[in-house]
């Protein structure tokens, strides 16, 4: 509001000075040579971005701006920003990516260092509040160049700002504690007790729903319990480490969720985990933040008001991990300014506030503790306290990771469905992994 | 013949009725669908009971409605632009592959280039390349190898007609799309209308020829009338295949070529799911096919009974 | 004479326009695929910037248990989908095989599911399929059954399920018409030797028929193959790999994993196999033609 009001007097004050054509249009300020622009952006189909749909008409009604968004799903979005980034002219103005595509983008020079807008007094609002970003989710998905040449560091800058941040919580039914008396989980050991127990207080019912199938789902699941676990996949010179202790005592975690699970549930997907939980055939989820709107909708679930929300338990520390989206703007953009004022609104307290209002996740501090936004959704404050601990350095984000991640995935998928050896299967992993470093060039200058 | 008397056999009709609502019914249960809201079709009271709505349809169409809707928050699907690039390629794709086609099958016959084996065989090979496999090789030369420089003469002069960016390529536009159709589609439209060209009295031929008709004169005046069943079986084949497919189109198409089957997958995401409105769009992808399936089923069947039997 | 040389130019003038198309949009992809087959190529390269590995993609893909997988899934799916279809489509085409009035009626409701969209054919049968709003499951749980996972742990018979719906009109129209021109003259023989319906169908009919029922197969197997959107808007491959059909992973590896010289591999192995069908196919049916030919004779001899 307080913005709105400044735009406003900054406005009358310039059009008195100069009578510029801003008063035609009917906009002024920072936005008013700019009004008029179209820009294309390209976002995701996704819970987050189908609100943010819903609050672009009023940027356009505040500066003038155009915007038109090619909603894409989020696999064909990367296909689609592959092929448009490499052109010498894209079509793109501004872009959301995966933190995976961060890696390729800012190494192959594709996205604007965001240093020269903040720098340009006539872009950047003074109000705008970076501190206010929830900076786990700035140093992984908008950060590179610093530490492991992903993550911020001295020598890191930004690439792009963190928007629809996800992180994991722990989703428990209420109904099903209360009859029984339980406490709600605060540490691995306490998660992985209750997971086993409530399948024989509550027959039928499964105690944790995760994914497990094999391939990413696999993998996603073990590096939920990796670190909090105090696990890592690579040590700091880029050596292979899961087959260490805190490894394996994550895979044996995962091993017992998933025995513990409910039927089926070695093949179960996002969907498939999410599904048996929204059913009411296991009493506890642990996952993206992203699912609590569909927890709620009595059109997709029949636990509606059956939910409380708790942090992910802690292991040897607290980290849960780090997921969603970033928007930056490619080099290769027609209207990078233009691209950037709708950067800054979307991200600002006002259009965090926005969105979160729509149904969005929000990204900033002050959001997850805003009055209104709680008033509407009352799990937003636990899901801003569970984003204060995201870990940004949740899973390697190296061009390699893909090739890593499938393996890891199905030979964990061995593990869970044939009864492979755990500390086995990890050795396999790190070597393989190590081979595959090796050939990428991380071992050049040991 | 001798099955007369098993004509009024009560068992037979019930097979017959049985497999009529299996081979309907989806369809059917689809149209019904996509005029219930979604609250409907989820709390499956799973009857014919419900208040008929055309809220989908207007939620689906939202971008060609003269009048904006109360239940449409904003216009997300842009079914409107999506519908009329199917028209536009499949439309346009089946008339060049019909007209390249018939050129073609007339030299086939008419001057005896290849035997019919030779051409039954080439049809059947390329009928055998699966969409998936031309994936790649389609993605890479349309976007890269296939271009015009944007500084180049013709590439210039397109970029100032119709705007964009970059070097103009046949990716991301609907003739990129129609030529892989009109490939794909080629062959298998040469073997039915030989087929049928090869019915046609050479003698009805040679006497245009004698009245000084030139070799096109003949072939249009001609050929072309007699063969007229044939062309209806092969436009409808080739518009099918155009109409219906998804996977080269949804890799060569960008946001202003999308076709209807890339939008409704699209539409598909994992998180939200609103089956009414799916269920409309669904319903208005298939209108078309449907309407050729109840007014042209003879030359459907024609077309491909002529593709197997007499191959 | 100059009307000479346009008259000897005609022919080619006539093919010109097929020839160039085919070859700018059929051959010089395929080639282009197998060129791209030799590469480590990711699709923000052109392919000239791509670098040659030999047959290292092959080598991968031959020890890639995923591939295995797969392969495995493709080759089942197709032989169940043909074999069920075959049958039925068959079985049906000899049971109305008659003079009923409204049979054209019957057969344009019958190619209604071969007409429609496979994206439509997908949504519908994901639809039909789904785990609580399915009119499958509310139908099981009617008449008090326990309900089905289809997508989940059957999913490969449920896409099967929905690939018979719709391709066996196919194969019902096509032996119907070749049951239509069967010689009337070797059934009425037949019938006056006082075969039972049952010895005609199998004796004469089905050997006569078999020629078509060949081609038939044939096409119904390569297009198996191609089998593609109704699975990828059904279960997207999953779970798992359960039902991820060659042709859905060449496209996810060339979409979402970016090994564009992987993916042409694979669809280079995938012709590879659909040529070795289609030749062995295309041995037996000579060696059935030559048998049905005999059969033919025999039977017209036999009156």
């Amino acid at each position: 509001m307080f913005n709105i009001l400044k735009q406003t007097a900054l406005g009358i004050g310039v059009a008195t000075l100069m009578a510029s054509t801003a008063i035609a249009d009917g906009h002024s300020g920072p936005y008013a040579p700019y009004a008029d622009t179209t820009l294309v952006v390209n976002f995701p189909a996704h819970p987050h971005y189908d609100a943010v749909m819903k609050i672009l008409p009023e940027f356009t009604k505040e500066t003038g701006i155009e915007v038109e968004v090619d909603q894409l799903p989020y696999l064909k979005m990367r296909e689609r920003q592959t092929l448009e980034l490499a052109q010498e002219e894209g079509e793109y103005d501004l872009i959301a990516y995966v933190v995976f595509s961060k890696a390729d983008y800012v190494y192959a020079d594709q996205l604007e260092n965001l240093a020269k807008y903040f720098m340009n007094p006539r872009l950047s609002d003074p109000s705008y509040d970076a501190a206010d970003l929830i900076d786990g989710y700035v140093y992984n998905i908008g950060f590179a160049g610093g530490d492991r040449g992903y993550l911020e560091g001295a020598t890191g800058s930004l690439f792009g700002i963190p928007y629809g941040s996800e992180t994991s919580v722990l989703g428990y039914r209420k109904d099903i504690f209360e009859k029984h008396g339980l406490e709600v989980p605060e540490t691995y050991e306490e998660m992985l007790a209750l997971a086993c127990q409530i399948p024989e207080l509550e027959p039928g019912m499964g105690g944790l729903s995760s994914r497990a199938a094999s391939g990413h789902h696999a993998a996603h699941a073990f590096l939920l319990h990796l670190n909090p676990l105090g696990g890592a996949i690579f040590d700091d010179e880029w050596n292979p480490v899961v087959n260490n202790a805190a490894g394996v005592q994550a895979a044996e975690a995962l091993k017992t969720i998933v025995d513990c699970g409910p039927e089926g549930a070695v093949n179960f997907g996002f969907g498939e985990a999410l599904g048996s939980f929204l059913n009411g055939d296991t009493a506890m989820f642990l996952d993206t933040t992203v699912v609590a709107g569909q927890i709620d909708d009595p059109d997709k679930s029949k636990v509606v008001g059956k939910v409380g929300w708790a942090l992910h338990p802690m292991g040897t520390e607290r980290a849960s991990q780090t997921g969603g989206f970033g928007i930056g703007i490619p080099a290769n953009a027609e209207n990078k300014d233009a691209a950037f004022l709708l950067m800054q609104w979307l991200t600002s307290k006002q259009g965090d506030k926005l969105v979160a209002l729509a149904g969005g996740n929000p990204s900033r501090f002050s959001t997850h503790a805003d009055a209104d936004v709680n008033a509407k959704f009352p799990h937003m404050a636990t899901f801003g306290e569970a984003l204060a601990y995201a870990d940004p350095d949740w899973r390697p984000i190296i061009p390699v990771w893909g090739k890593i991640n499938a393996d890891l995935g199905t030979t964990l998928s061995k593990v869970l469905t044939e009864g492979l050896d755990i500390q086995e299967a990890l050795d396999g992993v790190a070597e393989r992994s190590k081979a595959v470093m090796e050939e990428a060039g991380y071992y050049t200058w040991n | 013949m001798a099955q007369s008397n098993t004509r009024q056999n009560p068992a037979f009709y019930a097979v017959i009725s049985v497999l009529v609502i299996m081979a309907i019914g989806p369809v059917l249960l689809m149209f019904v669908n996509s005029f219930k809201l979604d609250v409907d079709i989820i709390s499956g009271s799973s009857g014919l009971v419900f208040l008929p709505t055309i809220q989908n349809y207007e939620k689906a169409l939202c971008d060609v409605l003269w009048y904006q809707p109360d239940h449409v928050d904003f216009c997300s699907l842009k079914f409107g632009g999506a519908f009329i690039n199917s028209l536009i390629i499949a439309l346009i794709s089946t008339i060049l592959t019909l007209v390249i086609g018939c050129m073609a099958a007339y030299a086939l016959v008419r001057f005896r280039f290849m035997g019919r084996d030779t051409v039954s065989m080439s049809t059947l090979m390329v009928r055998m390349v699966p969409p998936a496999v031309l994936l790649v090789p389609v993605f890479g030369l349309w976007n890269n190898e296939f271009c015009l420089d944007k500084d180049g003469l013709i590439g210039g002069a397109i970029r100032e007609m119709v705007g964009g960016r970059g070097d103009v390529c046949l990716a991301g536009t609907h003739s990129g799309i129609i030529l892989i159709y009109v490939a794909m589609n080629l062959p298998f439209v040469i073997w039915i209308l030989q087929s049928f060209i090869v019915q046609v009295p050479r003698s009805l031929e040679e006497a245009a020829r004698v009245d000084g008709a030139g070799p096109f004169q003949v072939f249009f005046k001609v050929v072309l009338p007699l063969i007229k069943p044939g062309l209806a079986a092969a436009a409808i084949f080739t518009f099918r295949i155009a109409w219906n497919e998804y996977l080269l189109a949804s890799a060569l198409s960008d946001r202003d070529t999308k076709t209807v089957p890339i939008l409704i997958v699209n539409n598909m995401s994992e998180f939200n799911v609103e089956w009414g409105v799916i269920m409309a769009t669904g319903m208005l992808l298939a209108i078309p096919p449907i309407i050729f399936t109840l007014f042209a089923s003879r030359q459907i069947i024609t077309g491909m009974t002529a593709g197997a039997v007499k191959g | 004479m100059r009307r000479s040389v346009a008259n000897r130019l005609t022919p080619y003038m006539f093919l010109a326009p097929a020839a160039v198309i085919m070859a700018i949009a059929l051959l010089y992809p395929l080639g282009y695929m197998i060129w791209g087959s030799f590469r480590d190529w990711n699709p923000s390269q052109t392919i000239g910037e791509a670098e040659f590995v030999g047959l290292k993609n092959y080598v991968t893909l031959w020890n890639d248990p995923n591939f295995h997988e797969s392969l495995g899934v493709t080759l089942k799916f197709a032989f169940f989908v043909v074999s069920f279809e075959m049958v039925i489509g068959v079985g049906l085409a000899l049971l109305l095989d008659r003079d009923i009035r409204g049979m054209s009626v019957l057969r344009t409701l019958f190619i209604l599911p071969m007409m429609i969209a496979p994206v439509v054919v997908g949504l519908m049968w994901r639809y039909m399929y789904h785990p609580t709003v399915g009119t499958f499951n509310r139908f099981l749980e009617d008449i008090g059954l326990p309900s089905v996972d289809w997508l989940g742990q059957h999913a490969l018979m449920s896409i099967i399920i929905a690939d018979i719906w719709q391709w066996t009109p196919f194969i019902f129209i096509l032996s119907l018409a070749a049951l239509q021109s069967l010689p009337s003259s070797a059934l009425e023989a037949a019938r006056i030797d006082g075969a039972t319906g049952w010895q005609q169908i199998v004796h004469i009919k089905l050997p006569l028929m078999m020629p078509v029922l060949i081609v038939t197969a044939l096409l119904r197997l390569i297009d198996a193959f191609k089998v593609l959107e109704v699975i990828l808007v059904m279960t997207q491959g999953g779970p798992g790999l359960s039902t991820e059909i060659l042709a859905l992973r060449i496209s996810r590896t060339a979409t979402e994993f970016r090994e564009l010289g992987v993916a042409a591999a694979m669809s280079n192995y995938l012709l590879m196999l659909l040529l070795l069908l289609t030749v062995a196919m295309f041995a037996f049916n000579r060696l059935q033609e030559i048998r049905a030919a005999r059969t033919r004779a025999a039977a017209e001899e036999g009156v």
